[in-house]
């Protein structure tokens, strides 16, 4: 069992800090699902942790071993970046198996069989500039490097992002099917929550440059919950909860439920209880002001 | 194992009773292997591990058997054990939130009964 670990990680761009001391552990054979909003440091965070931006403070380690400019511990990573149709002020002129052919090099445990599976798969034309792919090729391409560097931790930026509904669902299938297969780690940063939140088994949420919540994502949905009816029997109903999002509307009052181990929702109240889902459980805590 | 996930339940009891339920409709058959984790999990597009979750809690109950190497199978007996299961709960599961909707909407107990008496719905026997 290897593991990934993050210990007070602070980044800061010029005066603006960006990670407000990070502690982040992942263990192997995990998949994990990074969520926040735009701009709540996941990119940021993910680069750190594959030491391909360096930490204002704190460390990174694999099995007790730094990351940053360490070969044997990098050839167990991969960060498949977002990939963009532009370098600088111009458009990137690669093509696609020239960028794969690059990607070869550089995961020593990259498997070419299974890259050129994926690109048949996913009727990729390897002859195209990296410039002249639509945004759901671009992010094929970025899979494929993810899944062929068989890196024991992967991660995965934003990897669905204009892949049509078929090519998402294949993409969890084969996420599913490799951790199974190889029981490596996936953390994987996405918007599209719900589709997604059945694969995770393990949520992340960062909001303002800290971890929110790490936490196993069925047990997180089953500790939520959504009451609400008359504003005063809600009151009595979630007294002493933790509450997040209260919606208000007239005499009626919603409100977002978290419990602790050993709480439990009064029964005696007239109030509906729901269960919500991962997306909003998240909009509940990162919606908030 | 072909019904639908839904956002109502937890992913592994809803795995949990769709083998239940292919088991009662004689889908799975007693000591037959049942699909592994991986393959519930490929179909499903589920964390291999919730798959686990809801096969371990049949395990529990003794519907579920394992064969060390080869896979779970159906218990014999099993088919019968959910259906007491089942039975048991037919009241907490229905018949209380039937009572509470008749209650709100102020239907008698008698006009309740005289509604299932002369229902002509589902396969049930009249004794």
């Amino acid at each position: 069992m290897s593991e990934l670990a993050a210990k007070g990680i602070v980044k800061t761009y010029g005066t603006n800090e960006v990670l407000h001391q990070v502690d982040l552990a992942l263990e192997s054979g995990k998949i994990y699902g990074l969520i926040g909003r735009n701009g709540a440091g996941k990119t940021t965070l993910l680069s750190i942790l594959t030491a391909q931006n360096p930490a204002t403070q704190g460390s990174v380690t694999y099995n007790g071993e730094t990351v940053w400019e360490n070969p044997s511990v990098l050839s167990h990573l991969c960060f498949s970046r977002e990939l963009n149709p532009m370098t600088g002020n111009n458009a990137n002129p690669m093509k696609v198996k020239e960028y794969l052919k690059i990607a070869e090099t550089f995961f020593p445990y990259w498997d070419k069989e299974m890259a050129k599976r994926l690109v048949g798969e996913f009727h990729l034309d390897v002859k195209k500039r990296i410039s002249k792919l639509s945004k759901g090729m671009l992010s094929m391409v970025t899979i494929i490097v993810a899944l062929a560097s068989k890196a024991e931790f992967t991660f995965l930026d934003e990897p669905v992002a204009g892949l049509d509904v078929v090519a998402r669902e294949r993409f969890y299938e084969l996420l599913v099917e490799e951790l199974s297969e190889t029981g490596r780690t996936f953390v994987v940063s996405t918007h599209i929550i719900e589709e997604a939140a059945d694969v995770f088994e393990e949520v992340i949420m960062v909001d303002q440059g800290r971890i929110l919540l790490k936490e196993n994502t069925q047990e997180l949905l089953e500790r939520s919950y959504h009451v609400s009816g008359h504003e005063d029997e809600v009151e009595r109903a979630t007294a002493g909860l933790e509450r997040h999002h209260e919606e208000r509307l007239g005499r009626s009052r919603g409100v977002t439920v978290l419990l602790e181990k050993g709480q439990k929702l009064p029964e005696q109240y007239d109030v509906s209880i729901q269960k919500p889902s991962l997306q909003k459980i998240f909009v509940a805590l990162c919606g908030e002001e | 194992m072909n019904e639908i996930l839904t956002q109502e339940k937890s992913i592994y009891i809803q795995i949990k009773e769709m083998i239940e339920n292919d088991i009662l409709r004689d889908i799975l058959l007693e000591e037959e292997r049942v699909p592994s984790t991986n393959e519930l999990a490929k179909l499903y597009a589920i964390n291999p591990a919730t798959a686990a979750k809801g096969v371990n809690l049949l395990v529990d109950e003794e519907i579920l058997y394992k064969k060390r190497g080869i896979g779970m199978f159906v218990s014999t007996g099993a088919k019968r054990q959910i259906m007491e299961k089942r039975k048991k709960n037919f009241y907490d599961d229905y018949v209380k939130s039937l009572l509470a909707e008749a209650g709100s909407l102020g239907i008698t107990k008698k006009e309740l009964i005289a509604m299932i008496r002369e229902s002509k719905d589902g396969g049930i026997k009249n004794e």
